[in-house]
């Protein structure tokens, strides 16, 4: 039991291991000014980002990220509820929703400048704006689909119209929109680091920026790897919070 | 829809947003007019839709062999499942910064980031859908002493279809949002840098304008694709 676990932690790990010792040694002795070594990379990360710069680049980053997005995902969550359940005002907006949501959400940073110059309210309103979509269609596609059956017992024990959506179909929607939020969640992080890569004097997407444009391509490395981490890492803490929250619904999967 | 534009409309003209930088509906609609009437506009629609499909073509080419190859073998695809989330969840706009430094703003970087957006998605997905393959089909094939190969072209690959399918519409709208934001942020040739010349040089109805265009562009993508995939894959009924 023990044994093919390992075997299966082992067979799931050795490939990205393999990738990071090849690029490690198959950069060593690079001279190419556009790719360093790695060892040197790797130093230059330490140094800069354990734990030197990350007052400055990351934490705004992720200040605006997360302000931003829980402002965009609850407008999305109420507009999305709101809509989900009035079939006729669904009528009416979603050819517009549809319309604006095939704006890809950086191409929309510009605008927010126009609006507010390079101020930290431009990004937060461009994050919040490009996180609505996904949370919104997601929380509409959620109480058109819920079980008409659910429907019908809430009404055979009488409860009231607001009770029937916040307890009955807005949790039965909760799968999909968690994804949705996740959606939001990868679209707002986009967003944030576009912002800053637009114009900014701090931020992660700034740090790069300015590393690139000084030729500074190791320190530009750097940043794209702690980007890359990020990026990973807060999909792969959503997965966790949204598997604790969703348990009800995971257990009761696994027993139908 | 246009109730949408008669409030737009108002706020700007009398509402909370009068005098502000925001255009008027009015001015945004007459401005799309006038970059939809230059020349320069088409040519960097063209581009951006070059680059989208282009991107898409190799990143459908390369992804789905590989995607397909992954999914035949379980040591493989438990192998490469780490590989491919990780890449998957991490958005190109990241490698943007290096990958202008050895491309240079081009539409080739634009290509670049197309296929990097989209390839491990797209083969993750034909590498599910492969794996999905109904096991009963299978041992009935076997049965009829099918060999692999007619397993693999008959069964397998049709099963994957939908799934396929699936990571294809959601590449067809990354490809265009990945072309549209090489520009603007890697100033590759296309509307997406268009739009940033209108928005610095303090044209804000013509930076509105531009946002329209890629709305009618996002949904044309989506309708073009949707059009397509009843066509090409008409027995699935999504």
């Amino acid at each position: 039991m023990i044994l093919k676990r390992l075997s299966s932690i082992l067979l799931a790990i050795w490939l990205p291991i393999c990738l990071v010792v090849a690029w490690w040694f198959g950069s060593a002795d690079s001279t190419d000014p556009f790719f360093p070594p790695l060892s040197v990379i790797w130093e230059t990360f330490l140094a800069l980002w354990v734990f030197e710069l990350v007052p400055v680049h990351v934490v705004p980053s992720l200040t605006n990220l997360f302000t931003g997005l829980s402002v965009g995902v609850v407008i999305g969550l109420s507009l999305g509820v709101f809509i989900g359940t009035n079939e006729r005002v669904a009528k009416y907006v979603e050819p517009t929703i549809d319309f604006i949501r095939s704006i890809p959400g950086v191409a929309t940073i510009p605008i927010f400048i126009l609006l507010f110059g390079l101020d930290p309210i431009m990004r937060i309103s461009a994050i919040s704006f490009a996180s609505i979509f996904p949370t919104m269609l997601a929380a509409i596609q959620g109480m058109h689909q819920t079980n008409a059956t659910i429907i019908d017992t809430a009404r055979v024990f009488r409860l009231s119209k607001a009770d029937t959506i916040f307890r009955v179909r807005i949790p039965a929607a909760g799968p999909i929109i968690a994804s949705g939020i996740q959606v939001s969640l990868q679209v707002a992080f986009v967003v944030t680091i576009a912002s800053e890569l637009l114009g900014s004097g701090f931020g992660l997407g700034a740090f790069t920026l300015i590393a690139t444009d000084s030729f500074m391509i190791t320190d530009a490395w750097t940043g794209v790897i702690l980007m890359g981490i990020l990026g990973f890492s807060i999909n792969f803490f959503f997965d966790l919070v949204e598997r604790r929250i969703l348990r009800w619904y995971l257990i009761s999967k696994k027993i139908a | 829809m246009f109730g949408f534009l008669l409030i737009w409309q108002a706020a700007t003209t009398f509402g909370p947003l009068v005098g502000g930088s925001l255009p008027t509906a009015l001015q945004a609609v007459l401005s799309l007019g006038d970059i939809l009437a230059e020349p320069d506009t088409w040519e960097a629609i063209g581009k951006t839709v070059y680059m989208a499909l282009t991107g898409l073509f190799i990143s459908i080419c390369l992804a789905i062999p590989v995607g397909v190859l992954i999914g035949l073998s379980s040591a493989a695809f438990k192998s490469s499942k780490l590989v491919f989330d990780f890449f998957k969840v991490i958005p190109p706009i990241v490698i943007i910064p290096i990958v202008i430094l050895v491309l240079g703003p081009t539409a080739e970087m634009g290509i670049f980031l197309v296929v990097f957006a989209t390839f491990f998605m797209l083969a993750a997905q034909a590498a599910y859908g492969v794996r999905d393959t109904d096991p009963v089909l299978l041992d009935t094939m076997k049965c009829y002493g099918l060999g692999k190969f007619a397993q693999i072209i008959y069964a397998r690959i049709p099963g994957a279809l939908p799934f396929i399918a699936i990571g294809i519409r959601i590449s067809v709208a990354a490809s265009m949002i990945v072309a549209v934001v090489a520009g603007l942020i890697g100033g590759a040739p296309s509307l997406g840098r268009e739009m940033l010349l209108y928005q610095s040089s303090g044209q804000p109805s013509k930076t509105f304008a531009t946002v329209l265009v890629f709305g009618l562009l996002g949904l044309a993508f989506a309708r073009s694709w949707a059009f397509l995939q009843r066509k090409l894959i008409f027995w699935t009924a999504a």
